[in-house]
């Protein structure tokens, strides 16, 4: 997959590389520099951010620090969300075991009743 | 000059410097009927176009960009005039939507700038910018434990035991894979740096973008001499090789978007970091 990826970019100095709108508006948004236009700096300091909210191309803000911690919120990779499943899985398993534990109670009593009380109908 | 029914503001896509840019005028631009075409001021050319102040005052900028399509049709066709001139001479972008009253508040405003400019010019002369994304897939590792429960209560506590020591293991090798991730991420970085006059690490794209079933893990810009692709390429798939468990994503050329600002944007950083009281770089 990664090699057709990697195959399917155009050749060098061609035009216009077919990129998605994400990696397009990532560039044209606020890279390159900034002279200050008559016009723009509302829409910079302003509109920017809603806009970037509105296509979902922003992402967790403390990536900046490294570009690296943002999956601090990511259960897959962050070893804290990990613990959270972990925790819900334990809370999961206790209660099967307490499910567990209360069926062989009943079997148990069970039992004795049916050993004491052969023909008993009555409960 | 213009009469005053038809009031236009100046839309600058991009700022230049040499090069025969009258192929531009080809170009629809943003499509508004009036020509792309080019501004001198001084050394620096910009390729700006006349659009309607009706459509592009800041009120209607504002609603138009915030339409999901207009936005796609803008930044498209913003972005392609700047392929376009970035194709036939040094060309530093400027952002979406950078407009000015008329050509003498754009000169103006180049010829404020023209230092810093030309050092942008000088600094992408000759070189482009190439996207690497990593990705590592996410989800859960590959031996899923999701049947184990039901078949538990089978056989009491023994497999209760079972269970967690599988819920271990499995939080184990998540973690062991969020490590190698990192490193492997880190080693691409590495190694195209390697190859890279400068390089810039972006913010990663979240799982809207990205997708569910597979998480960013670097987002990087590189600054190549021309001609070095193949090198990149070579490196990028030899890394693959090494890093099976990674995909490797290379986009470009690119204009050079983010090296661009002449050293401008490492100052604001490193302003930002001594107002907000403080990471180290």
């Amino acid at each position: 997959m990664t090699e057709r990826d990697l195959a399917c970019i155009p050749p060098p100095t061609t035009g216009p590389p077919s990129s998605d709108l994400a990696e397009i508006l990532e560039r044209v948004l606020d890279k390159g520099i900034v002279i200050a236009g008559d016009i723009k700096i509302d829409l910079l300091d302003i509109e920017l951010l809603t806009i970037r909210l509105r296509l979902f191309i922003s992402s967790v803000d403390t990536a900046r620090k490294a570009g690296i911690d943002w999956w601090e919120t990511d259960p897959a990779l962050s070893s804290r969300a990990a613990k959270d499943a972990l925790a819900q899985e334990n809370a999961e398993l206790r209660m099967r075991l307490h499910a567990l534990e209360s069926r062989m109670d009943s079997d148990e009593r069970l039992s004795a009743v049916g050993a004491t009380a052969e023909e008993g109908a009555d409960r | 000059m213009t009469p005053p029914e038809a009031p236009t503001l100046t839309y600058a896509f991009a700022v230049c410097r040499g090069g025969a840019l009258t192929a531009l005028a080809a170009l629809p631009g943003l499509d508004t009927g009036a020509p792309v075409r080019t501004l001198t001021a001084g050394p620096l050319t910009a390729v700006v176009q006349d659009v309607p102040a009706a459509g592009f005052g800041e009120e209607a900028l504002r609603r138009r960009l915030s339409d999901h399509d207009e936005l796609e049709r803008c930044a498209r066709a913003h972005h392609t005039v700047i392929t376009a001139a970035a194709a036939l001479a040094p060309t530093v972008p400027l952002p979406l939507a950078t407009l000015y009253l008329d050509d003498d508040r754009a000169r103006e405003a180049l010829g404020e700038r023209e230092t810093s400019l030309l050092t942008a010019l000088d600094r992408i002369a000759g070189r482009a910018e190439w996207g690497v994304k990593v990705y590592a897939p996410a989800g859960p590792p590959p031996p899923a434990p999701e049947t184990a429960p039901a078949n538990g209560t089978a056989n009491g506590k023994a497999s209760g035991r079972a269970y967690l020591d599988r819920v271990r293991t499995r939080q184990r090798s998540r973690e062991q894979r969020h490590t190698l991730t990192l490193r492997a991420a880190e080693r691409v970085d590495t190694a195209v740096r390697g190859l890279a006059v400068a390089a810039r690490r972006l913010r990663p794209h979240g799982v809207e973008v990205t997708g569910k079933h597979r998480t960013q893990v670097l987002n990087a810009a590189y600054l190549l001499d021309l001609g070095r692709e193949r090198e990149l390429r070579a490196a990028l798939a030899s890394l693959h090789r090494d890093e099976s468990d990674i995909q490797i994503e290379l986009s470009g050329p690119w204009a050079p978007y983010s090296f661009a600002d002449g050293g401008l944007a490492d100052r604001r950083i490193a302003d930002e970091r001594r107002t907000s009281g403080g990471m180290s770089p």
